[in-house]
């Protein structure tokens, strides 16, 4: 019984930061349409900014949490501005291509910055962990989580109580409408991908010192970020959410029940199991 | 799109073109008559893959349009079939390979039963998480795959017809023919597909899937057809690769990198035309063997651009080479926005504008 507490925790609190993933897969998603293949080389790149501020000017990656956001943000909303922007109404086969070209392009730039070794960020309490009847909680994970926390919750009181967030939520819904009443669809675009991009970019500032750091690494999350986002139905940000927790859990229970091994093939082949029986997701008739 | 269907319903090839393709196949039977440097015809055992592997992906992405991300699941298995086959059971390639073909035709109707049903961007995911699963069950399934250290083969067994033999696979030149066979059969393949019915039916389909189904067209048959072509290709190209090299592991020949690489030879080159791929691995394999060898860092300090003793200059010496994928990158995000046609089509574009202008 312990044991299933144990790391039905450690699933749900690992989970919070996928949901962060998911989220920002799903509002770039739910506002263009297009599917960002880029979204876990973003992570990257969050990781090594935390990385660089930590092992630099030994800002706490906690603390540099602060800095990824607006960083990654104009990062993301460049992005779209210069490249995501030109291809809106292409062929969803050539904007999956583009966003793969520009992940190539990121994780290779990475790689030539800072050498294809592996980064560990060691912090005085990455291996610390706090008891709770019983079960212990890695600090780290358990502190991230309280930050995941808090920024889903700004995040949608922004995206339900604000003109911006309204605008946001309206293009997402039908683009054309929008523009009828007045919402500057490309501006929400390049935001709805700057949101995106550094929510990505601040899960990956916050899984830093729990994880290798290595310029390959985007490639999983961003498999892992689609299986969440379909999961939950695309587009909806309460199914990201869902689907983040659900993933993060399901990881965990298999690696402990099944082998550590195997446990992403059982998250591949839940995936396969929702697109073939339920392509809608979780939460597939909301949107946003 | 509708460019290469005009240009595919073309019949027969131009008295020129034939002519162009008959002296490349001359000069290439000849070129290790007088080439007998070991890296160039490595070079050309890595151009010759890339064709191999290029043309294939065509067949199912640029033909049926159907844009498999997967495509390293099936070079792994043909990589891994021979060689398990090789190392474990002492069973030469020659023979190895057409088991290889047999397994890869198993696993493509398996994935293509369970992928085909999803359309569009969902279609790409799914072949993703496919590769994936058998990525990291080659990994998990020690007994067969031997995990993460993979399968080294010692030596090739000599190939002997009759008693003869006809090769000992001591230097690189069995590999260049085996590998401008092999090339030269996926063109083959690729022009037998187009100019055949089932060319056009692939077509029907990519243009616009509910309007092949209306006019009678099963969709399930010839998609699986097509994948079924291609995957018999590619896995040739894995088999013939885990023998080249002598080494088979998860990371290498069934990565996500590697599916990629595979849909980009078409892409740059050009999608859904004959000589696309050919074009798409002129273009890549030099480039991206210029950065891996230093080559371009060398052009650099040659120019005089930057000094070989600055900062910058060790800096570039030291990490330029280990970042060759960046050229991928570059490339496809070039191709797509600027010439959605790729090299060939725009190169196409640019000589008929030149002509043009003469006339």
């Amino acid at each position: 019984m312990i044991v299933f507490l144990q790391s039905l925790m450690s699933g749900v609190l690992i989970g919070g930061v996928y949901a962060l993933i998911g989220i920002g897969l799903t509002i770039i998603f739910g506002v263009m349409r297009v599917i960002n293949f880029a979204h876990g080389d973003i992570l990257m790149i969050g990781m090594y900014l935390t990385y660089f501020l930590f092992s630099v000017f030994g800002i706490d990656p906690f603390l540099s949490v602060a800095i990824c956001i607006p960083v990654m943000f104009a990062f993301g909303a460049l992005t779209q501005k210069f490249f995501i922007n030109r291809m809106l109404g292409a062929l969803p086969q050539n904007q999956i291509l583009l966003t793969i070209g520009l992940g190539l392009i990121m994780s290779n730039t990475i790689m030539l910055l800072f050498t294809s070794d592996y980064k560990i960020l060691t912090t005085s309490y990455s291996s610390g962990s706090v008891d709770l009847a019983g079960i212990s909680v890695s600090q780290p994970l358990a502190i991230s989580f309280f930050i995941t926390a808090a920024i889903t919750a700004a995040l949608y009181w922004f995206l339900m109580k604000t003109d911006i967030g309204q605008a946001i939520r309206a293009t997402a819904q039908d683009r054309e409408a929008a523009q009828l009443m007045g919402i500057n669809v490309r501006w929400t675009s390049i935001l709805a991908f700057g949101i995106g991009s550094a929510l990505a970019g601040t899960a990956g500032a916050l899984i830093s010192p729990t994880y290798y750091i290595f310029p390959q690494v985007g490639s999983a999350f961003t498999l892992k970020a689609f299986v969440i986002t379909v999961l939950g139905g695309m587009g909806s940000i309460v199914g990201a959410t869902l689907g983040g927790i659900i993933i993060g859990v399901t990881e965990s229970m298999s690696a402990v029940y099944i082998s550590s091994g195997w446990k992403e093939v059982v998250v591949y082949v839940l995936f396969l199991l929702v697109l073939l029986f339920k392509p809608s997701g979780l939460m597939g008739t909301s949107r946003m | 799109m509708r460019v290469t269907l005009s240009a595919t319903a073309r019949r027969g090839a131009s008295p020129l073109g034939l002519g162009l393709f008959a002296a490349a196949v001359v000069v290439l039977l000849l070129f290790p008559q007088f080439v007998k440097s070991p890296y160039a015809l490595h070079m050309m055992v890595l151009f010759f893959l890339s064709v191999i592997m290029g043309e294939s992906w065509n067949i199912l992405g640029g033909y049926a349009g159907q844009y498999s991300v997967g495509h390293s699941a099936y070079f792994g298995v043909g990589a891994y079939t021979t060689m398990i086959l090789m190392t474990a059971k002492g069973i030469p390639p020659w023979f190895g390979v057409w088991v290889g073909v047999v397994v890869v035709v198993g696993v493509a109707l398996i994935i293509g039963s369970i992928c085909f049903r999803l359309r569009g961007p969902y279609f790409v995911l799914a072949s993703i998480a496919v590769a994936e699963i058998m990525r990291l069950s080659a990994f998990n399934l020690k007994e067969l795959t031997n995990g993460a250290e993979g399968i080294l083969a010692v030596s090739v067994p000599p190939l002997t017809i009759g008693g003869t033999v006809i090769t000992d696979f001591l230097s690189k030149v069995p590999f260049y023919y085996f590998g401008l066979g092999l090339a030269l059969l996926t063109i083959a393949v690729t022009w037998v597909v187009e100019h055949s019915k089932l060319g056009y039916f692939f077509q029907a389909i990519r243009e616009d899937q509910d309007a092949a189904h209306s006019l009678g067209i099963s969709l399930t048959l010839y998609k699986n057809i097509a994948l079924v072509i291609s995957a018999i290709l590619t896995s040739l190209a894995g088999s013939y690769y885990a023998v080249y090299v002598g080494f088979v592991d998860p990371n290498t020949v069934l990565p996500l990198d590697l599916s990629v690489q595979i849909v980009l030879i078409s892409i740059i080159g050009g999608i859904g035309t004959l000589f696309g791929p050919v074009v798409g691995a002129l273009v890549l394999v030099p480039l991206s063997e210029a950065l891996r060898s230093n080559l371009i860092t060398q052009a650099f300090f040659s120019m005089g651009l930057v000094s070989q003793d600055s900062k910058v200059g060790i800096f570039l010496q030291e990490n330029l080479a280990h970042a060759h994928v960046l050229i991928y990158g570059i490339l496809v995000v070039i191709v797509i926005l600027f010439m959605p046609e790729g090299v060939l089509g725009f190169v196409t574009r640019l000589v008929q504008k030149i002509t043009r202008r003469d006339a």
